[in-house]
């Protein structure tokens, strides 16, 4: 079986945030990129996939060089190869843009199972996975927090609101966009990461995959004009001084309520 | 002008408020733009809660009323769009940001080769497409993106108020192809297990910000227990394993609304304010003065919550005598 596994690179929870120049993406120059935090639960789920057979795992990522990071920490964790779409068309694309490389990727690889995370940590689109899927022609189901695999299907649990789920059996092939928690993710280990240098990583531009003249910024159906701190109103009172002089006026907000 | 074509959830029998929100949200851009509003609903036995939503406010509803949609299923739902679309002729096909919305809508987009934009709360006409204002790094950054040509948009719910005027139109039923791959087998409710923050007076839930599973019974549960309540987390504090999930509050946790929230190292993201924004008082410790959870918060001190909270259990049980 093989498992194609989607993974973004995102600046880092803890990254600052300033708007950059032209005020449409944030200054991405010297802060910290991790794997966004969905795909590592994508990356385990196919990881317990091939320890329990015989999976073949490749790990996929579109971006700029620093992405060879993300991929060689996958590598490191057990995934056997990688492919790298590098280029700045690619980069410029939108999300139905970056499913039509996934997609296109996919069908090359002939891929049986695809993982990818539920949503990216920076653009919050949850938009790429199922649009990977329609183009593909598979079915797929988003927010999985458990699968169970047998010979032609996986029965999947989809999380809904409140503590719900929904199982249900997806004939393979056929795509799961992960949720946070689905498993508890392995760090790589030294001997992993020592064999990760030899594991081959494919770079691959538009071209190569015959999208040169379908997928960039031209070809993009959704622009962002602007993106901007959001103006925080007539909301908190903030509440200034020393530890001491916050909590004495904490103290008394909380006997103003009645609760002390 | 062109259409705008709403698609309704049911949930327990009935329309989902939020797919009367869709409805507002389409007929402020139909004043403005000059639109037909249609509706979609699909389901089993689902002929008059259509004429509902026809009637309420979608005007014109298409019916896709077959057994085999009784339970949502991701093929039979694009299916039906992608059909409802095509008769038609939508420009604008809005879907609620649920677990169905996010599941089916990006498919519907990809099949129609149309733009999608996920998760807005605003939106409005725009020059051969529409322009819509989002959240993006998990609440941190506001984004206004535009859109060209045929759009696909989720809207979050609550992000408006219902409709709650009145339309003409009927329904109309729509013939889509409804075999699918993917099976049904079952709705699960997790268990329940002790903790119920629905109960408790005064929660105080601790975020990633807590930075370490010890630092919840050594820092966050003395604080709830001083003031007599409990204690809540956010996700990421559940998803690594630090608490258990009836500890987690938010769209995917528990919905609490007590008299005294104290919310520390937890940024705001959406889907933990939708979980605690009905609380009566609000206080947020984080060291980040742009946090979104400052939006929501009564009371809000930018600082480190290691310095503040143990100072409060303090002055709390000093105060207590
Ligand atoms: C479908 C879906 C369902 C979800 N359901 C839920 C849900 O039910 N509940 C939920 O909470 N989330 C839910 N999420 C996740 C949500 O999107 C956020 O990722 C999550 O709420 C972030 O948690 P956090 O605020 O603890 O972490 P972060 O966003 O990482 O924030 C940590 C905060 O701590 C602050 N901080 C760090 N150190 C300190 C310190 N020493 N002192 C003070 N402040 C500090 C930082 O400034 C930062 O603001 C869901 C997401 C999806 C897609
Ligand atoms: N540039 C990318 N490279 C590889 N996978 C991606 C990329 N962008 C999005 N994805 C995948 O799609 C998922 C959802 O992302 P999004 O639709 O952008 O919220 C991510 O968790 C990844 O698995």
């Amino acid at each position: 079986m093989k498992v194609m596994v989607c993974l973004k690179q995102v600046p880092h929870q803890d990254a600052r945030l300033d708007v950059n120049a032209d005020g449409t993406w944030i200054q991405e120059d010297n802060i910290k990129f991790e794997i966004n935090s969905y795909d590592t639960y994508a990356v385990e789920e196919a990881l317990r996939l091939k320890d329990a057979g015989d999976a073949e795992v490749v790990v996929v990522s579109i971006g700029p060089d620093r992405v060879t990071q993300a991929l060689r920490t996958a590598l490191g964790m057990g995934a056997d190869r990688a492919i790298h779409v590098k280029d700045d068309a690619a980069d410029a694309a939108d999300a139905l843009g970056t499913a039509k490389i996934l997609a296109a990727i996919a069908k090359e690889e002939g891929a049986d199972v695809i993982m990818t995370g539920l949503m990216s940590d920076d653009g919050n689109a949850s938009a790429v996975p199922p649009m990977i899927a329609e183009l593909v022609g598979i079915p797929s189901a988003t927010g999985v927090t458990a699968t169970e695999v047998s010979a032609s299907s996986i029965k999947v649990e989809r999380e809904l609101e409140g503590g719900a789920y929904e199982v249900v059996e997806l004939p393979i092939p056929c795509l799961m966009a992960i949720q946070t928690g689905a498993n508890q993710v392995r760090y790589a280990s030294l001997k992993g990461i020592m064999q990760a240098k030899k594991k081959p990583v494919d770079v691959k531009t538009l071209a190569d995959l015959g999208l040169a003249d379908s997928v960039g910024a031209a070809h993009n159906k959704t622009s962002t004009d602007k993106i901007y701190i959001p103006i925080k109103g007539d909301s908190a009172e903030i509440l200034e001084g020393s530890t001491d002089e916050i909590v004495s006026q904490l103290v008394t907000k909380i006997k103003e309520l009645g609760l002390l | 002008m062109g259409t705008i074509l709403v698609v309704a959830e049911t949930q327990k029998g009935a329309i989902r408020e939020a797919s009367y929100e869709l409805v507002a949200v389409a007929r402020g851009l139909a004043e403005a733009g000059g639109h037909e509003v249609n509706g979609l609903v699909i389901g089993s036995g689902v002929g008059e809660l259509a004429s509902e939503f026809a009637s309420k406010g979608a005007g014109k509803t298409h019916v896709v009323d077959d057994a085999a949609a009784a339970n949502y299923n991701v093929e039979i739902w694009s299916k039906a769009i992608k059909a409802a679309a095509a008769a038609t002729g939508a420009e604008l096909i809005l879907i609620s940001n649920t677990p169905t919305g996010w599941d089916v809508a990006p498919r519907v987009a990809a099949g129609l080769d149309a733009a999608f934009v996920s998760d807005i709360f605003k939106a409005e006409n725009g020059e051969g497409g529409f322009k819509f204002v989002r959240r993006i790094f998990n609440g941190k950054l506001g984004a206004e993106i535009s859109s060209k040509g045929q759009t696909v948009a989720t809207v979050q719910p609550g992000a408006v108020s219902a409709f709650e005027g009145s339309s003409e139109g009927g329904t109309e039923a729509l013939s889509s192809d409804t075999s699918a791959g993917v099976k049904f087998v079952e709705i699960k409710i997790a268990e329940s297990t002790g903790v119920d923050l629905t109960k408790a007076d005064v929660i105080v839930s601790g975020g990633r910000g807590v930075g370490a599973p010890e630092k919840f019974p050594e820092v966050i549960q003395p604080l709830a227990d001083a003031l007599g309540g409990a204690m809540g987390a956010s996700r990421p504090v559940v998803d690594a394993g630090w608490l258990d999930h009836p500890y987690q509050v938010g769209s995917s946790g528990q919905v609490v609304a007590p008299k005294l929230y104290i919310a520390a190292g937890i940024s705001g993201a959406i889907q933990h304010l939708v979980g605690m924004k009905a609380s009566n008082f609000i206080v947020a410790i984080n060291k980040d003065p742009d946090a979104p959870i400052f939006e929501v918060a009564d009371v809000g001190i930018v600082a480190d919550l290691f310095d503040i909270v143990p100072a409060l259990t303090a002055a709390v049980t000093a105060a207590k005598g």
